[in-house]
């Protein structure tokens, strides 16, 4: 991890740890209703003020928390057209097998690539820090991965380029 | 551009069947094996380190185009830094890296279509997870482009082969599929293109075990002294696809046997595999025995001992009663291990037993006061019944409702790959 | 496997089947850029038809094809192309040479099939560029093989080279964005001096090479892309360079949209591997121990939800 990085993480670690206070709320609108507040928006004094951490206009983390579930967005750094399409690709995949990642959400909130949203039953059947690693870890690693994916396609579109000239020169 | 005739892909746990919609026969029948490098074990893959630039040598970065398929994957089996894989288990994929990576040799080195000109039919296991084609759709879209997906059951696909006559009205959806490959035989209960899960029965025997079998009695008799030991396997394999039959009664065939040996023994003549020496054998009981193991299962196994037709019977009781008169007038059959001479007559002849045996016993329950008309039942044998799922789906896809009835896609971009989860029947009269 | 290989495999294939046990036959099949493929046996089991269908037929009418074909077939070939198709051959497996070599040979040619019908405007313009060799600053004709439904090739002969222009076009996004990385290092590839030798490659979108700019009926839009290669004498002055180079050519696209699909799907188990490490790290989380996933005997999951 680079030491640029270092602060923007270790902001979004304690944020997130200290957001991560949820108890059982039963829905005040709904009678026996039991829903992520952060979703339903029912009831206005449950919510708590949403949170920005941004490390650049590329980069940023949007924490909305409140009494009973929090929802963490992420923008993920896209450079150029191929970083923008291989993130896309990423973060589909990832969240078309949302079902075994409990914690994360199906589709992104608007105007971010990924979020996660974790209600009190996850905090109370998982680590709390352990959570808040996966995040971070997350976050740490898909960076990497989407620019070695990028490193790997241009890699192959060389030796694909490289392969056929030498077959055409060759006359093989 | 006129349309290219669908692509129908059929890839079994031991064979894989591709070819186009239209034709009888599938183009390519190989296994569904995969030769990769690195060891068998090691499937993990380390992200891969960028070429160095500037080097053709260095090939790294494209190692995982390095493989074979098919055949050339068993032929390369013995060459060092090769690993051979089966991507699909119990007819389930197992390795979605593997098989992607099959699917992309076989349609471009093989089948040499662009998957962005075609429609594809696939086939699959009954009881197949939705999860399962929810990938075999993201990768047949996103990594393909492919025009169109159909995903089938093989039981289903297995009923519409089955449909001899050209009129309308005689297709049906509803009957009972005895599926026996290699491996593993299914008997599937299907109601009007919808598989019942619930009944669906397995019985431990199929091709495999009558080879096996036939190599026992021919090793008892003392035939198989004559035959190098690596070549054994193969000659039984190969009496039993030639020479065997399905006999009526056993004990008036072995008296058969007996008094003219002369007439009903065959010789089989073979040659060594590798050093080209000559020798013959005698064919004699297994002619018979071999596929008998299905009717009377305890000549070869002493756990499994229901025969064939008793277990079509319970499946078809378990099954909702207003479909059984269906399932028991539409027994059909799939798979190499089916096509054995007289194996439906015999089939038919033994259920049709069970059957009016149960009905005379319900006859004499009721103090002969209800008396029931008769159940039909009948066993449908047909020339395609070796490739039956593949030319099903051959068939199916030269429907124009074939095209209506797949997703396309502009409707998988729309929706994701959970449109796959369901798929519209058609092409039955009802 | 990196390169695709000229020849259609199901002919090969089916005619190596088919002279060992001849028996009847009625199979449709196909070959990149929508080329169809009918083999028959419509009189007696020994005797092959084997018709062919291509969308740019009579272009290639135009450039010669007949006569490429007349030169690899000769006798083979059907005066009357069989309904619904361009071209047709008649084999004969009884006059299929015996040797093993010279057999192997026959049918290597006959799954070319397809890659002489397409040679024949290559093969013309290699041979206008010797006739133009004297003469400087002239150009051959420009010919346009409309292979596919919005995309060309265009070749055009000069005195000292012949330039082969194709035009792309990216039906998916995700397609559109691979295929440029790799075009750009296909143009960036000859820097490599072990390649130096190879054709000179350029790539422009959306604005199209001057050879072709005066054409009417090119596409005007955001997504189309076109591939000039520009070949040399040394490229096509020996037969055998030539004819691998007309090879390669011609599989320019499908090697291209071959190895987008390969990347993609290189990709796809690259996330596999990747989704499976970040759910271990989930899993970690969880405080119960896991229990290891349990299967049926046909392979089924057994989960709780």
């Amino acid at each position: 991890m680079s030491n640029v990085l270092r602060p923007y993480l270790a902001a979004v670690r304690s944020t997130l740890t200290a957001a991560l206070t949820l108890e059982n709320f039963s829905s005040q609108v709904v009678e026996r209703h039991n829903k992520p507040e952060v979703e339903t928006r029912g009831s206005k004094e449950v919510l708590l003020n949403p949170l920005t951490i941004s490390r650049n206009e590329n980069e940023r983390v949007l924490i909305e928390p409140s009494v009973n579930s929090i929802r963490l967005s992420i923008k993920i750094k896209q450079a150029d057209e191929i970083e923008r399409i291989l993130c896309h690709q990423f973060t589909r995949f990832m969240m078309q097998r949302a079902e075994s990642f409990i914690v994360l959400r199906r589709k992104p909130v608007s105007g971010y690539d990924i979020s996660f949203l974790i209600t009190n039953t996850h905090t109370e059947t998982m680590l709390k820090h352990k959570i808040v690693d996966f995040i971070i870890q997350f976050m740490e690693e898909v960076d990497k991965e989407i620019s070695e994916m990028k490193l790997s396609l241009n890699a192959r579109a060389r030796i694909v380029a490289e392969s056929y000239l030498t077959a055409v020169s060759s006359g093989f | 551009m006129s349309l290219l005739a669908p692509i129908i892909c059929d890839n079994g746990t031991g064979f894989s069947k591709i070819g186009f919609a239209g034709n009888s026969d599938p183009s390519f029948v190989f296994p569904t094996a995969i030769a990769t490098r690195g060891s068998a074990t090691q499937t993990s893959r380390a992200p891969a380190v960028p070429a160095k630039p500037g080097h053709l040598a260095s090939k790294r970065g494209v190692e995982d185009l390095d493989f074979f398929i098919g055949d050339e994957a068993l032929a390369n089996a013995k060459t060092p830094g090769y690993g051979v894989h089966y991507p699909i288990r119990h007819g389930m994929i197992d390795n979605w890296d593997h098989m992607e990576r099959y699917w992309e040799q076989t349609i471009f080195k093989y089948l040499r279509a662009e998957p962005e000109d075609h429609y594809f039919l696939l086939t699959e296991p009954p009881l197949n997870p939705p999860e399962n084609r929810e990938q075999t759709a993201e990768i047949f879209f996103e990594s393909f482009n492919i025009k169109g997906l159909y995903i089938a059951v093989q039981a289903v696909l297995a009923l519409a082969a089955s449909w001899t006559s050209n009129r309308q009205s005689d297709r049906t959806l509803t009957g009972t599929v005895i599926d026996s490959g290699d491996g593993v035989t299914h008997v599937i209960p299907c109601a009007e293109g919808y598989v019942i899960g619930s009944a669906i029965k397995h019985i431990p025997i199929a091709g495999r075990d009558i080879t096996q079998f036939v190599l026992n009695l021919m090793r008892e008799r003392g035939e198989m002294s004559a035959v190098p030991p690596e070549d054994q396997l193969r000659v039984a394999s190969k009496v039993k696809e030639s020479y065997s039959y399905v006999c009526q009664d056993i004990v008036r065939e072995f008296r058969k046997y007996d008094e003219e040996p002369y007439k009903y023994f065959e010789r089989y003549d073979g040659e060594h595999s590798v050093t080209g020496r000559k020798y013959s054998v005698d064919v004699g009981y297994e002619r018979f025995l071999a596929p008998e193991i299905f009717f009377n299962p305890e000549i070869y196994s002493s756990d499994f001992l229901t025969p064939l037709p008793e277990i079509v019977d319970d499946v078809i009781q378990q099954s909702p009663i207003d479909v059984r008169r269906g399932l028991y007038k539409n027994i059909v059959l799939s798979g190499g291990s089916t096509m054995f001479q007289h194996f439906g007559q015999r089939l038919k002849r033994d259920l049709k037993q069970l059957v009016d045996r149960r009905l005379d016993a319900s006859v004499l329950a009721s103090g002969s006061l209800q008396k029931s008309s008769g159940v039909e039942v009948e066993v449908i044998s047909h020339k395609r019944q070796r490739y039956a799922v593949w030319f099903g789906g051959s068939l199916l896809a030269s429907l124009p409702d074939f095209y209506s009835s797949c997703h396309t896609k502009a409707q998988y971009d729309e929706i994701g790959p959970s449109i796959c989860r369901r798929y519209q029947i058609f092409g039955s009269a009802t | 496997m990196i390169l695709l290989d000229p020849h259609n495999v199901i002919i090969q294939t089916t005619l190596n089947e088919k002279l060992v046990k001849p028996s009847s036959l009625d199979v449709q099949f196909v070959d990149y850029d929508g080329v169809r493929f009918h083999l028959s046996t419509p009189e007696k089991k020994t005797v092959l038809l084997l018709s062919m269908h291509i969308r740019c037929w009579d272009e290639l009418v135009r450039y010669g094809a007949i006569d490429v074909l007349q030169r690899e077939y000769g006798a083979l070939l059907v005066g009357q192309a069989e309904q619904d198709y361009n071209v047709s051959l008649m084999i004969d497996l009884e006059q299929v040479p015996a040797e093993p070599e010279a057999r192997e040979a026959f049918i290597t040619s006959i799954a070319l099939f397809k890659r002489n019908a397409v040679a024949a405007p290559f093969e013309s313009a290699f041979n206008t560029q010797k006739e133009l060799e004297k003469a400087e600053g002239q150009q051959g004709e420009l010919m346009q093989i409309h292979y596919r439904d919005e995309e060309a090739i265009y070749i055009q002969a000069a005195h000292d080279r012949v330039t082969v222009i194709f035009s792309t076009i990216f039906q998916d996004e995700t397609d559109r964005i691979f295929g440029k990385v790799f075009l750009q290092e296909f143009v960036d590839a000859r820097r490599q001096p072990s390649i130096q030798n190879a054709p000179q490659v350029l790539y422009s979108s959306r604005d199209p090479p001057l050879e072709i700019r005066h054409l009417t009926n090119l596409r005007n839009t955001e997504d189309i892309g076109y591939v000039t290669f520009v070949l040399f004498p040394r490229h096509f002055a020996n037969p055998n360079v030539a004819s691998g180079t007309i090879s390669h050519m011609q599989l320019f696209r499908d090697y291209l949209h071959y190895h987008i699909k390969c990347s993609k799907a290189y990709m796809h188990s690259r996330m596999r591997h990747r989704v499976s490490e970040f759910q271990k790290v989930l899993n970690r989380a969880k405080t119960e121990v896991a229990t290891a996933e349990r299967k049926t005997v046909s392979g089924r999951t057994m989960m709780t939800r």
